[in-house]
């Protein structure tokens, strides 16, 4: 019978102040889809740093007038270099097969070069691609050698991106976080002070402290979780019209967003909507009704 | 026992020391801000004293740690001036709330709630809403209300404030047969009419002090 007086008094709570227990809704929600996003988005750069890297190279473009002794001596130093994994030499030949098949789309550029114009070069892996940098000052003076260049640099950059965007969706998260915190406080007190003859009956007659803040607490929850159920609507809808739509031609950049991410994100915003919602009921509770 | 309210000049009780036996019916009567509502406070663990010891059925109060307060209130009616019913209630919905909230089964309620209707006589009359109820049959339910659970102590601050003199003499009757289960009964009142018939313990306090405590006293 207690469980079931809560659990009523919890939904005539959320009904009685309709437009606020909305108002905290959503801005629960808008709050837990910043924060799940940025929580895929944690997820899908790793997920991409480990497929990129990879699969990375350093390319060391040798001169043209590149002597055979030159590049045999290189060839002998990368391979027993400990920093090196894999070495691939590419001569001017293996290099226009490459360049034609990158621009087959333009002939005009293709026909405009020569196999001889391009440069042979080493593609190298490396053990560990952020050291990429002791290669360049080993190799940069090397006899022969033109041009050193990193892929991982270009990654680099769209990391940064990816993370800035990141960081972006975490700082919303908390700006509407609080805006919710102070509706969550906001709706509690006003619930508190319409129940307030039933509140100091209850007092008096010596109802206990949870039985008094139960139903306030889980109205909050259940206005938290209702959030956190919208965030998942939305991110499901995120994944459908902007990753799976309009994105889609970015989809050999960006890897895919699955269903399982979206689902393991969820739980963990569950738990911060519910928990959010009810430590700043309660502690709302404590100032106002001094229970 | 002294308490005093921060920003108060000089304190509401000073040095008070009373005692009250189990089975009592004690009058506490005095002017307006002579501390008598402090008492009442400090024995519903409202407010505690800055000096010395509240101690009700043989638990010292003052140190009671106030996660304990409720299930001590459970052994304390209340009766107040303003009844303090909720209006969207019955009668009969009253005084099951105070039950119910408290971790009793609706099958209790049904069974206990007419029965303490009927004593306080409101027999017939348990689904009228308060706004339905005159006065003196809202305090007749607020005493139900303080009483459905047996308390052993019945604090009235001032019941028949409110109420006119043939109405007050009813609830004081009533109060006294509720006296008489051997509830003990401490009432604030400003009402000389009703201590010089009830011929009960009267203790006046005046600014903060005791000033009189009589065995069977009037008004003065």
């Amino acid at each position: 019978m207690r469980m079931k007086y809560v659990l009523s008094e919890v939904l005539v709570g959320l009904w009685r102040n309709v437009t606020m227990t909305i108002a905290m809704i959503i801005t629960m929600a808008v709050s837990l889809t910043m924060l799940g996003a940025s929580g895929l988005m944690y997820r899908q750069v790793d997920d991409m740093k480990d497929l990129y890297y990879k699969n990375i190279q350093v390319s060391i473009f040798l001169t043209q007038e590149v002597s055979e002794q030159q590049r045999t001596d290189l060839d002998a130093k990368l391979k027993s270099d400990p920093l090196v994994k894999e070495v691939l030499y590419v001569n001017k030949d293996e290099a226009y097969k490459r360049f034609k098949e990158m621009y087959q789309d333009a002939p005009d550029l293709v026909n405009a070069v020569k196999p001889d114009q391009l440069p042979e070069s080493f593609r190298i892996k490396l053990n560990n691609p952020e050291q990429y940098k002791d290669i360049y000052d080993q190799y940069k003076d090397t006899e022969g050698v033109d041009e050193i260049v990193d892929q991982s640099r270009l990654l680099d950059k769209i990391f940064d991106i990816l993370t800035a965007i990141q960081n972006i969706a975490l700082a919303a998260a908390i700006v509407m976080a609080i805006a919710a915190l102070l509706l969550v406080a906001n709706t509690i007190q006003v619930a508190a002070y319409s129940k307030r003859r039933e509140v100091a009956v209850m007092k008096l007659v010596g109802a206990s402290n949870w039985f008094i803040q139960a139903p306030f607490v889980l109205e909050a929850v259940v206005a938290g979780l209702i959030g956190a159920l919208l965030g998942l609507v939305a991110l499901i809808l995120a994944k459908y019209l902007l990753f799976d739509g309009s994105l889609e031609a970015l989809q050999g950049l960006l890897s895919p967003v699955s269903w399982g991410d979206i689902l393991f994100v969820f739980p963990f915003m569950a738990v911060v909507g519910g928990l959010v919602s009810a430590v700043t009921a309660w502690v709302t509770l404590r100032f106002y009704l001094r229970v | 026992m002294t308490k005093t309210y921060p920003k108060a000049s000089r304190p509401s009780l000073d040095n008070v020391s009373v005692s009250i036996e189990k089975g009592e019916f004690v009058f506490f009567i005095g002017p307006s801000g002579s501390g008598k509502s402090t008492i009442i406070k400090m024995l519903l663990h409202e407010v505690s004293p800055n000096k010395g010891r509240v101690v009700v059925n043989g638990k010292d109060v003052t140190s009671m740690r106030s996660w304990k307060r409720p299930h001590f209130r459970r052994s304390i009616g209340c009766v107040f001036q303003d009844f303090r019913l909720l209006p969207n209630r019955t009668a009969y919905e009253n005084v099951a709330f105070a039950l119910e909230v408290i971790g009793k089964t609706k099958a209790v309620a049904r069974r206990v709630v007419p029965e303490v209707l009927e004593l306080v006589g409101l027999g017939g009359k348990e689904h009228r809403y308060p706004h339905e109820l005159s006065g003196g049959e809202q305090q007749r339910v607020a005493v139900a209300r303080a009483f459905v659970n047996r308390p052993l102590i019945l604090l009235a601050d001032e019941p028949t404030g409110n109420l006119d003199p043939d109405t007050s003499i009813e609830i004081m009757r009533l109060l006294d047969r509720i006296n008489r289960t051997g509830t003990t009964v401490v009432m604030v009142t400003h009402d000389s009419n009703i201590v010089n018939q009830m011929r009960r313990r009267v203790i006046e306090i005046e600014s903060g002090r005791i000033v009189r405590d009589q065995a069977r006293g009037v008004y003065g």
